[in-house]
């Protein structure tokens, strides 16, 4: 059985009743809609053997069989997000009896792409074909990890969830640090020493100076001496000393540790920054088609800083405040029990505080984050657009438009100021409470012996210490997650394999003759909106191929598949005998050079735009791009000649100067094979006229495919294929295509007419 | 040139390469929908002219979808075998002109292609590695769905519903988060 679902026990057991057993069924398909609307598991089971189609609802216990005679032509009906199977129901098994319309099945888009492997598999059935079990059709829901073979979750994101553990990521974030062994060494005996001194600090002011310095000798019931041991003017000197000593050492110990972070921080942002970057690149076009650039920019810029700012001032903190945390309770213990009973009575209420207002709080952030991104997104929107707001005079309007959004912001601002304020007074005011009644207690305490002034001091010092570490951790939880998301999202990339890579052992191709050959390719970007169907066709070498068609029949699509910037989904493509998928990527692609319909121009001079993809060419061989492109003539005119800047913020050129720089760029590379995807579309005929023919000189005997809805760009072709619905509907020299009367006889006539329309002024 | 002999020549057989079939407002006079064999929606459309014809099949699609499901309602013929789109044979402005036969049968094929169950409980909601992994009780049975990006992917809407996008496309609905029970509602509150 191919391997697009297992069949569950209960669809086996009635299957039996019917005298139809496993080794029968061709494949199964499992449903998780049934036909009533409802969730439920229901299947399909295709029977080559008796050539019978069985669907089978589970709640009900159902089993409904159609014969394939009679039921033909599947179809999947797209919905929003649901899919419905139909078929076409004959009268008798005549193709073209009459029919009706059957509704087979439903399914959720979960099930999308094993629906159409499905149906792909019936119709090729019904054709007489049998799918074999390695098509790679069943690659598009069963790709694996090459690590440990497991079946991907999610077949979009190609991360395995074996492989990358939740609690693996903190350990192997460390590794960022790995080098910086001594800063870190560094980093960690300064936040012990600093923990220590802010410990120490209330000591020597309280305990020291106040009780054994300032205070007059005081006994003990049993003639020990509690205080004025140091009852002498130098000591007072002394001990102030020792305190200014102290808060200089403190200040040079955070200078210490901050300059081994500032070191450690920039370079670890930096490599994680790098290796975003560099796998980026590696991610095939399917993944930035989905993935909007801003969230691209995003992940490069923001979540590395993230993830640096965690280890950086989340970490750090996060131990000086357990260690304060738990010298404190120590010292305050140590000093007064019962006192610190009595402070510890609100540390649960600002707990409970802390738990409940934070998340309004942090709530009230995410809002306001919300609001200002959307706020900017309005402001690059409009401003972006500013040709079109100023052409349709709604300056007004827009303006409008910013007063919403920005009174928007203001509410949600107003909202987390007004919890901010509410949360950090009542905790100030429960810490300032509880202070006083440390006095009040503590006084008591002093009043009767049990306790010295200056452990009283000591006291309260540490008691207005203990909350800092309290606020610390409730927020912490926060700072985590948000962290561990953001290293979700860097892994993520970092760990996705791109779903084109280089064969095993891929072949290298120093030069290419330029021999295509499509077989029986099928294409979908989305599953079951399929592009190319069963495309078959032979390109020879020198050839001269036109390419043309309606807008979104696929003419584009095959460029793409030559380039391999997609992978075809059952079939393969060879150039010069050898599968595309075997040629290593990087010499498939320095052979073709294509001019596509979306141009690029980088920042840069214009001749360093013509001299991309060969950084190394001469300013001879630039020239002689430029002049093939006719380029050269207009680049000449600007202010800096070759030298021009070009790209966003500098000089904007037109459509048809860009073209011809981004044909230039192409020619330069001087490819094997050149692909020119509506390159001149937005020139002048007589433009067009001219790059074509130099074109045609710079390749001759090369083969070149040229796509065009302008008929008269491929005039220099020696045959043209036209394509419709993803299909190809005609193959032939210009005069063979007129005669057929097909798609190309259609667009010649309506073309012409338009041209007769206007030389009749009508 | 010879082309231009076929171009004048043209005309009847053009006319049929360029039909493309005009829209019109469909209203309860001109066309009379009734289920198909099948189970789906079959039209009959009464021309201007007297002329009727019969699909045996149409698609419905709702202009607004979200906001407005009972107006401007395309009824279309279905995408032919090689996926050639079909046109549009028609616009109902308004779906109660017609009786409520009528308004029953093109809702349950709305409904149908514009399937979004609505969350009445939410089991359970967990995230990892980045995706929200919901187990929900919905109008349409139980169902579990993982959700990734859910800043984009879960849109509260004016009118205060909130639409959930999964990782394979398919889309729920809360009609009102705050009239979920309180567990349900503490769970999903802060993707709100």
């Amino acid at each position: 059985m191919l391997p697009v679902n297992q069949p569950s026990s209960s669809l086996l057991a009635a299957l039996e009743k019917e005298n139809v057993t496993e080794k029968d069924l061709l494949c199964v398909l499992n449903l998780d809609l049934n036909k009533d609307g409802t969730f439920g598991s229901s299947a399909l089971a295709l029977d080559s053997t008796h050539r019978r189609l069985y669907y089978y609802q589970e709640s009900s216990d159902e089993l409904s069989s159609y014969s394939l005679d009679i039921l033909r032509d599947p179809y999947i009906d797209n919905f929003t997000s649901t899919n419905r199977i139909l078929g076409m129901l004959h009268e008798s098994d005549d193709e073209n009896s009459p029919a009706i319309t059957e509704i087979i099945g439903y399914c959720t888009n979960s099930c999308k792409r094993r629906l159409f492997t499905f149906i792909t598999i019936w119709e090729r059935f019904q054709k007489g074909n049998i799918v074999q079990e390695n098509d790679p059709i069943f690659e598009q829901f069963n790709a694996k990890c090459p690590k440990c073979g497991t079946v991907y979750a999610d077949q979009d994101v190609r991360v395995c969830e074996k492989c990358n553990k939740r609690k693996g990521m903190i350990i192997r974030l460390l590794s960022y640090f790995k080098p910086f062994k001594l800063q870190l060494i560094t980093v960690l005996f300064c936040m012990v020493m600093s923990s220590c001194l802010s410990l120490l600090t209330p000591i020597v002011s309280g305990q020291i100076l106040f009780d054994q310095v300032i205070s007059e000798a005081t006994y003990d019931a049993n003639g020990v001496q509690l205080t004025g041991k140091m009852h002498e003017e130098k000591y007072v000197f002394i001990m102030v000393g020792v305190l200014v000593g102290m808060a200089v050492f403190s200040l040079f110990i955070g200078i210490l540790q901050n300059r081994a972070n500032a070191h450690m921080s920039t370079r670890v942002t930096k490599t994680m920054k790098n290796d975003i970057f560099r796998a980026m690149c590696g991610m095939s076009l399917a993944y930035f088609n989905k993935n909007p650039t801003g969230r691209l920019i995003n992940r490069v810029n923001y979540d590395a800083v993230k993830i640096r700012n965690f280890y950086i001032d989340g970490v750090p903190h996060l131990i000086v405040n357990v260690l304060n945390f738990i010298g404190l309770t120590i010292f305050l213990f140590i000093i007064n029990w019962k006192l610190t009973l009595i402070v510890f009575i609100p540390v649960p209420i600002i707990v409970i505080i802390f738990k409940t207002m934070l998340p309004k709080l942090w709530r009230a952030y995410t809002k306001e984050w919300h609001r200002s991104s959307s706020l900017n997104a309005m402001l690059g929107d409009s401003l972006n657009g500013v040709r079109v707001v100023k052409a349709f005079a709604k300056e007004a309007e827009e303006t409008n438009r910013f007063y919403y959004y920005s009174g928007k912001l203001y509410d949600a601002h107003l909202r987390t100021h007004m919890v901010s304020i509410l949360i950090f007074p009542i905790v100030g005011l429960l810490i300032g409470m509880s202070s006083t009644a440390i006095w009040g207690f503590g006084g008591i305490e002093v009043m009767g012996n049990r306790m010295t002034y200056g452990e009283l001091t000591t006291y309260l010092g540490y008691i207005g210490m203990i909350f800092g570490p309290l606020n610390f951790f409730t927020t912490f939880t926060n700072l985590l997650t948000d962290t561990i998301n953001s290293a979700e999202r860097m892994f993520e990339i970092l760990d996705m394999i791109p779903e084109i890579t280089d064969a095993q052992e891929p072949v290298h191709l120093d030069s290419v003759k330029g021999e295509i050959v499509f077989n029986n390719v099928c294409f979908h970007y989305t599953p079951n909106r399929p592009i190319l169907k069963d495309v078959s066709f032979t390109i020879h070498e020198g050839d001269h191929v036109g390419l043309v068609g309606h807008t979104g029949s696929g003419k584009s699509t095959i460029a793409n598949l030559i380039t391999r910037m997609y992978d075809v989904i059952t079939g393969s493509i060879t150039i010069d005998g050898v599968d595309i998928k075997n040629i290593e990527l990087q010499s498939l692609r320095r052979n073709i050079a294509i001019v596509s319909q979306e141009i690029f121009i980088f920042r840069g001079t214009i001749a360093d735009n013509i001299r991309y993809a060969r950084p190394d060419a001469t300013m001879a061989e630039v020239i002689e791009a430029a002049k093939a492109a006719n380029a050269h003539d207009f680049i000449l005119n600007l202010p800096e000649g070759y030298e021009t800047p070009v790209g966003i913020g500098s000089r904007s050129l037109s459509g048809g100067e860009r073209q011809r720089i981004s044909i230039a760029r192409a020619l330069l590379l001087r490819p094997s094979l050149l692909i020119l995807d509506e390159a001149t579309a937005a020139m002048d005929t007589e433009t067009e006229r001219l790059i074509s023919e130099a074109i045609e000189k710079l390749v001759k005997g090369k083969t070149t495919i040229s796509i065009a809805h302008r008929l008269s760009t491929l005039k220099n072709c020696n045959w043209l294929m036209a394509i419709e619905n993803g299909e190809i509907a005609e193959m032939g020299t210009a005069e063979e295509l007129l005669e057929k009367k097909g798609v190309y006889y259609k667009l010649y006539t309506l073309q012409n007419e338009q041209m007769k329309k206007v030389i009749e002024g009508k | 040139m010879a082309d231009e002999k076929l171009l004048n020549e043209e005309t009847e057989e053009e006319k049929d390469i360029f039909y493309k079939r005009a829209s019109v407002d469909l209203t309860p006079e001109n066309a009379k929908f009734t289920a198909s064999k099948g189970g789906l929606i079959s039209l009959e459309l009464t021309h201007p002219d007297g002329k009727k014809e019969f699909f045996e099949r149409i698609v419905a699609i709702r202009a607004f979808p979200i906001t407005d499901p009972d107006f401007y309602i395309s009824i279309r013929e279905p995408d032919g075998k090689n996926k050639e789109k079909g046109s549009e044979i028609g616009l109902i402005e308004d779906i109660h002109i017609f009786d409520a036969e009528t308004v029953k049968l093109l809702n349950s094929e709305l409904d149908r292609r514009y399937f979004t169950p609505k969350i009445q409980k939410v089991v359970s909601l967990k995230e990892k590695l980045g995706q929200n992994y919901w187990e929900v009780v919905t109008d349409a049975g139980d169902f579990s769905f993982v959700i990734r990006n859910s800043g984009s992917n879960i849109r509260t809407l004016e009118d205060g519903r909130v639409l959930l996008f999964d990782i394979d496309g398919n889309c729920f609905e809360i009609s009102d988060p705050e009239k979920l029970d309180k567990a349900s509602f503490k769970k999903i509150e802060i993707y709100l």
